[in-house]
């Protein structure tokens, strides 16, 4: 190793070295300082809690909607609902505009956020998740609609379903919105494979395993027993645990809101989904809304809980391989509990974005939107996506025609007392940690009690 | 500098440099210091950079039971994903040299997984490996007697991500080092054939000291996209089964943007990515520095 002597530096390198030194401190000034300003600008890019409050109408609401153009940002299965049954409509009535952009479902919340949040303020009315109204409460996304509601008697708000409406629309004594897909899971079942494999429809969440047992046995491969949905998001794998959880007679958690997911209930119902999980259309994790769909409407697949819609969709001979060959049961019960108890899996409100331009006109619309002559427009439509969320539709004849024979089971389960998942800021992100916990006992990665108790866990800490 | 070039550059007004110092500024400096500030903030979707936490959001990130996990993974996924599509696509890029001629039509096509967008790869994959009339698992099932669903274990679903990643990635490694073959000199390889080099040796003494920094560049490459992947696990496995395909860029995004909407935890695990990802490319980089030194 050789050693060079680096020489002296001379006084103008000094000089030059000094210099230099002084602009970089400058620029590293310049970039702290530019840093620091930055930072309370990029806190004023959002300040979320407390929405706006719209103030009851004055003269007719609906005049707001003359030759209005909206922009409505809406979860994606309901695009038809909005593009091609409501936006006709509405041009014709009020010779407006409906400008309909749609989101993928596990992102709705998060881009309703982002829209009001980030500045962009593009949206006028939001198609918004009723689980998520809480963070977008929270996230000051959307207008208070109290007093707009509560002064408008033509809204006709007493004939909203009881069990759908304060949980959809409501946060603190404060209603965000008026319901508009009155979302509940039902069991549907190939009436043909049944018969076929001398199986009757199940009652029980054990009958239910026997059938499936029965059917994905003796199919080989070539039908499955059940269609079971468990992608891992709340949307999916979160709606068959909860359906499961209501028919062991579970809660997700208590009148005080403290999570209740160590029951022997849950147990039970994560416990059936590991159990059926070999007699299901393969492989129930990778399962999502298309698989499972397509697999029933095929006839591969002899049973599936899902949304109270297929039916509609089972009857329409483009879609479907088993028009007039379903029926469908309330969703079974299991354990001591001997009471059906749907779930309210996943439903839809309308609401006012607090960056809208013209909040009175996206109000109007909302009333307009979830009224009883729009439901049952939008509910007795195969591929709408929308469910019922009013008692005159749920009671009329309309209604009944063209959602038979599930007419009574729906509206049993509407009527009756079906499982919430909680609204509050924290739901989503406890949902995700329910979801990814059930994922881990499905993929055989930790048992049943260890992943209720994680969950349970993850729920305490971000209460 | 000669004087004309010095009076040349004087000429040329300052303010001319402002429109790309304003777009580093807005493309880099700005969401840098943004995912520094929400890293030890408080900072949700809806409500950025509320109050000063610290080292809590990378406390809380480290102790997340899918984050630790993901960034073991997601180093298991890029390096074997890179160690592969190099070695491969080298290979590949050897035989087409060796037959002589340009990249031809054959080499064209072998470029179509890099052309075709990610998001469709991820598709064409999943429905091919569909555990229910998927084409592959179809054939794979009759092949082996058993129902096969590779993507949908936790023991096989990321190796079978990394397959679908090379098989994607390797394209790009046999053009750049089909590119680096053309400039080994022939008279080299005439005079290790004159000398009576075999195939081998010919590879290890004449190709290799002349392709090594190419390759090299190109497995520092594929370290980085591997490293990055992210459309290919939303789209084939959502991060499943379980959290076995959970890659960091994956957790970053569900922990920010799905359900937690927590943007202060999203950017330390974001922060403690690129940390990862600085040590792993440095090792890298230094090999093919040093290639380049030899070769020069």
């Amino acid at each position: 190793m050789s050693l060079h002597r680096r020489p002296s530096p001379s006084s103008s390198e000094l000089a030059s070295a000094a210099a230099l030194s002084r602009r970089q401190l400058l620029r590293a000034g310049v970039l702290l300082g530019g840093a620091a300003a930055a930072v309370p600008s990029l806190a004023g890019c959002g300040s979320g809690g407390g929405g706006q409050a719209l103030a009851a109408a004055t003269g007719d609401p609906s005049g707001a909607l003359q030759g209005a153009t909206l922009k409505l940002m809406v979860n994606q299965p309901h695009v038809v609902a909005f593009r091609d049954l409501l936006a006709p409509e509405f041009a014709k009535q009020f010779a407006g505009t409906l400008e309909v952009t749609a989101i993928p479902y596990d992102q709705l919340t998060s881009k309703q956020i982002l829209d009001v949040q980030g500045g962009a303020g593009e949206f006028d009315v939001f198609d918004y998740f009723y689980f998520g109204l809480g963070a977008l409460v929270d996230a000051g996304a959307l207008v208070d609609l109290t007093d707009y509601i509560g002064g408008d008697p033509s809204i006709e708000a007493d004939d909203f379903l009881p069990s759908i409406y304060d949980v959809y629309t409501k946060i603190d004594d404060k209603r965000y919105g008026l319901p508009f897909d009155g979302d509940t899971h039902v069991l549907y079942y190939n009436v043909s494979l049944l018969e076929q494999y001398g199986q009757q429809p199940p009652t029980t969440w054990d009958e239910y395993d026997a059938v499936a047992r029965a059917i994905t046995e003796a199919g080989d491969g070539r039908v499955y027993g059940a269609a079971v949905l468990g992608q891992q998001v709340p949307m999916i794998l979160g709606c068959s645990f909860v359906n499961r959880l209501a028919g062991y007679g579970g809660t997700l958690v208590d009148e005080q809101g403290n999570p209740t997911l160590t029951t022997d209930a849950a147990k039970a119902a994560l416990q059936h989904l590991l159990d059926v999980q070999p007699y299901a259309l393969p492989t129930p994790l990778q399962v999502g809304f298309d698989e499972s769909n397509s697999a029933f409407l095929q006839g591969t697949a002899a049973m599936i809980d899902t949304w109270t819609d297929l039916g509609l969709r089972a009857n329409d001979p483009a879609n479907s391989k088993i028009v007039d060959g379903w029926g469908v049961v309330p969703l079974p019960v299991g354990g001591p509990n001997t009471t059906p108890r749907t779930a309210l899996e996943a439903g839809f409100g309308l609401g006012v974005s607090t960056a809208s331009q013209q909040q009175e006109a996206a109000a109007a619309f909302v009333a307009w939107a979830t009224d009883s002559t729009r439901n049952l427009l939008l509910a007795s439509y195969g591929g709408s996506g929308i469910d019922p969320n009013r008692t005159s539709v749920l009671d009329s004849p309309e209604y009944a025609a063209a959602s038979a024979p599930a007419t009574e089971v729906i509206a049993t389960g509407l009527r009756g007392d079906p499982l919430p998942w909680p609204t509050d800021v924290q739901s989503p992100k406890r949902m995700q940690d329910l979801v990814d916990q059930l994922a881990l006992a499905l993929s055989g990665s930790q048992d049943v009690e260890t992943s209720l108790s994680k969950a349970q866990e993850a729920w305490e800490r971000s209460a | 500098m000669s004087g004309t070039t010095a009076a040349a550059v004087r000429r040329v007004p300052r303010w001319l440099s402002l429109p790309p110092l304003v777009a580093i500024a807005v493309l880099l400096v700005y969401p840098t210091v943004f995912v520094v500030a929400a890293s030890f903030t408080r900072t949700t979707l809806a409500r950025p950079l509320q109050e000063w936490t610290g080292f809590a959001n990378l406390t809380s990130a480290l102790q997340t039971e899918a984050f630790a996990g993901s960034l073991v993974r997601t180093v298991v996924f890029a390096v074997s994903a890179a160690v592969i599509a190099t070695v491969l696509g080298t290979a590949v890029a050897l035989l087409l040299r060796a037959r002589g001629g340009g990249f031809g039509v054959l080499g064209t096509l072998l470029l179509l997984p890099l052309v075709t967008p990610p998001v469709m790869v991820g598709v064409a994959w999943k429905l091919l490996l569909a555990p229910a009339g998927g084409a592959l698992t179809s054939t794979i099932s009759s092949l082996v007697g058993s129902p096969a669903n590779p993507l949908g274990s936790s023991t096989t679903a990321l190796g079978t991500l990394v397959l679908i990643h090379v098989w994607q990635w390797t394209p790009l490694v046999v053009l750049l080092v089909f590119a680096a073959l053309l400039g080994v000199p022939d008279e080299l390889l005439e005079a290790a054939a004159l000398d009576g080099a075999g195939a081998l040796r010919t590879f290890t003494a004449v190709t290799w000291p002349v392709v090594a920094p190419t390759v090299l560049s190109v497995l520092f490459l594929e370290l980085v996209v591997g490293l990055k992947v992210f459309d290919l696990v939303a789209v084939v496995t959502s991060g499943g089964p379980g959290l076995s395909t959970v890659v960091a860029s994956f957790e970053v995004f569900r922990t920010g943007l799905r359900g937690d909407y927590d943007v202060g935890t999203a950017a330390a695990m974001t922060l403690v990515l690129g940390l990862i990802v600085g040590v792993v490319t440095a090792g890298v980089s230094a090999l093919r520095a040093r290639a380049a030194r030899a070769e020069a």
